[in-house]
């Protein structure tokens, strides 16, 4: 008491804290669930607004990242990107998104009509899923489930299914390779990035997203996990770089040798369906990075390190899971646009001998190392845990 | 382990000249493939070859003063275009605005479209030697090949970065790039009188003369003194 009676400041802070991380916060479907023992309008409300919002989170994804990425992309370049619509071109997905609108959605003769017209609806299905899971702050998850790791692993291969159906349903050479490039890309890293998760759910002891993140309150797998858990942040980066067709592995639309891949003949706003999911997919996967190595909203601690770590809280707590969650995923974000404008694309054998030859052994071995870190607590602050 | 392959020399690759545009022939970089290196020695190759790529990357990103791109028409008044961009074809013409043309027509000769026809005086009365009397250049079909500036032997051509050519009639393309009919800089020196330099120099419009304009009159262009040529 007289320690808080000297420094007033940590007393608060540490108030705060307990506030904020200490009950745990409930995510949108439990709040619907409870509210379901009540009447059902209650529940069908949390229902609409978590739909709305990752809706809604979804399109301006595409809009923002899709923005930023021209810019970047101008600057790794030596261009300036988009500079006419609006001061520095701020407005110019705006308006791609109108033009889209307004175009015609051409259907190809001899295709498949309906599956043409499901595959990206599937695609960005998949990312809606995806996104439910991502936790952005204490509370602000639409779904938490006990299984998230699981789910994640099982929706992300979903996004496969739309650009397979959307490739085949073409009637077009060029769709067909490049959805054929993508399942086989896509299914095959799936596996490393899988594996690379299951490091961190070794570490944490769970699969709940949200209790991923609170396992890291002494601090980030990334370095608490020391070597085992950088090694695996890199096969993370590495399969997700591939998982979002991004360069260095964007053979599913190689424009050079395929057009426009799995997406050639769509137009419109079908095209911009299979767009928006791109651009949101390269959020959500940077965000799942975040939350699983980078302690997802939590700000930077040093176990038990009080004075640091009050310095590090000393954000209110209504900003600072935007301030932590936000520059961390931004630095992601950064880092696989700036591979993708560096590195030249694969070749397909080269690309499946990387996968099968190199990530996938080190991935196993990884594993077993990190299965035998923990059984020994070799880690950073095993006591907090 | 680590074998070097022989870099190639200045003797084996010695540099090629074309002219004015003078190549180094660049040394092939030696090749990770196919030499008998360790999987250490490769993997330390690699990430050096993959960082180096990013580091290259990041410093064009760091740095806002390695853009290119030109904001054209808002920058209209400062731009500078490129030396070796290839604009508005101009004969050269010195401070007292006399050029350097003779007249030996190897431009209209060597012109792969017949872009440039060039007129003479046979003997001009002052020098006694011929001089220029209209140099029309075809814009409407020139592919600024840049082959007349190359063959002039007295380098009186040149390129200009002027590039805003648009007009709403065509035949305000074919035109005299000559300021004026008569010998060149170094043939009127020669002449002591200087009255009579300057008379030998009658002064030549833009459209006069043998061009699709003719005298013509058009909106924005002034009315030429100057009689249609009839035909004998």
């Amino acid at each position: 008491m007289a320690d808080a009676l000297l420094n007033p400041l940590s007393l608060t802070l540490s108030v705060q804290t307990s506030e904020a991380f200490a009950a745990p916060a409930m995510s949108l479907a439990d709040r619907a669930s409870r509210a379901l023992e009540s009447g059902v309008w209650g529940a069908v409300m949390y229902i609409v607004i978590g739909l709305v919002a990752v809706l809604t989170a979804v399109s301006v994804l595409g809009l923002v990242m899709s923005y930023i990425e021209r810019k970047v992309a101008g600057h790794f370049q030596c261009r300036l990107g988009p500079m006419r619509v609006g001061p520095h071109g701020v407005l110019q997905s705006l308006a791609d998104g109108i033009k889209l609108l307004f175009k015609e959605g051409i259907e190809p003769g001899d295709g498949d009509k309906v599956i043409f017209i499901g595959a990206p609806i599937f695609s960005i299905t998949a990312t809606i899923l995806l996104l439910a899971i991502v936790p952005l702050a204490p509370g602000i998850q639409v779904v938490d489930m006990n299984v998230g790791v699981v789910y994640i692993a099982a929706v992300s291969g979903l996004g496969v299914m739309g650009i397979l159906m959307g490739g085949w349903s073409s009637n077009n050479k060029w769709s067909l390779l490049g959805a054929m490039r993508a399942g086989a890309q896509m299914i095959s890293y799936e596996v490393s990035l899988t594996i690379a998760l299951l490091v961190v759910v070794l570490f944490s002891g769970t699969l709940k997203v949200s209790e991923i993140i609170e396992s890291q309150q002494q601090g980030w797998w990334i370095w608490r996990g020391h070597g085992v858990a950088i090694v695996a942040f890199c096969l993370y980066v590495i399969a997700s770089t591939a998982e979002l067709n991004r360069t260095p592995f964007d053979l599913p639309e190689g424009e050079s040798e395929l057009t426009g891949g799995y997406h050639t003949e769509y137009s419109g706003l079908r095209f911009s369906f299979f767009f928006l999911a791109e651009f949101a997919n390269l959020f959500v996967f940077s965000a799942l990075a975040v939350t699983f190595f980078f302690g997802g909203w939590l700000p930077f601690h040093v176990g038990n390190y009080e004075g640091f770590n009050s310095v590090m809280d000393l954000l209110p707590p209504v900003i600072s899971p935007i301030f932590w969650f936000g520059s961390k995923c931004a630095t992601l974000i950064f880092i696989l646009m700036w591979f993708r404008w560096t590195f030249p694309r694969l070749r397909m054998d080269q690309l499946m001998r990387l996968e099968w030859k190199v990530l996938l052994p080190i991935g196993f071995a990884n594993l077993i190392l990190a299965a035998t870190v923990v059984l020994s607590g070799l880690y950073f602050f095993p006591s907090a845990t | 382990m680590a074998t070097t392959t022989p870099v190639p020399t200045e003797t084996e690759c010695p540099p090629i000249d074309f002219g004015e545009l003078k190549s180094n022939c660049v040394a092939p970089r030696p090749s990770i493939m196919g030499q008998k290196r360790g999987l250490r020695s490769i993997l330390w190759l690699s990430f050096k070859g993959i960082v180096r790529g990013l580091l290259t990357t990041l410093s064009y990103f760091r740095r806002p003063s390695t853009v290119v791109t030109q904001q054209y028409p808002e920058n209209r008044d400062t731009l500078e275009m490129f030396e070796r961009y290839r604009g508005r074809l101009s004969l050269i013409h010195n401070e007292e605005g006399e050029h350097g043309c003779t007249a030996c027509q190897i431009c209209e000769r060597l012109c792969p479209n017949a872009s440039i026809i060039i007129t003479k005086d046979k003997k001009n009365e002052a020098t006694g030697k011929p001089a220029l009397d209209q140099f029309i250049w075809r814009q409407d079909t020139c592919t600024f090949c840049n082959i007349c500036v190359l063959v002039c032997p007295f380098d009186t051509l040149e390129m200009t970065g002027d590039f805003e050519s648009s007009v709403f009639d065509r035949r305000l393309l074919v035109f005299n790039l000559n300021e004026y009919a008569g010998p060149t800089a170094g043939q009127l020196d020669k002449l002591e009188d200087d009255e009579l330099a300057k008379a030998q120099m009658k002064p030549m419009n833009k459209y006069q003369g043998p061009v699709p304009m003719c005298g013509g009159e058009m909106d924005g262009i002034p009315k030429l003194d100057v009689e249609k040529p009839t035909d004998a």
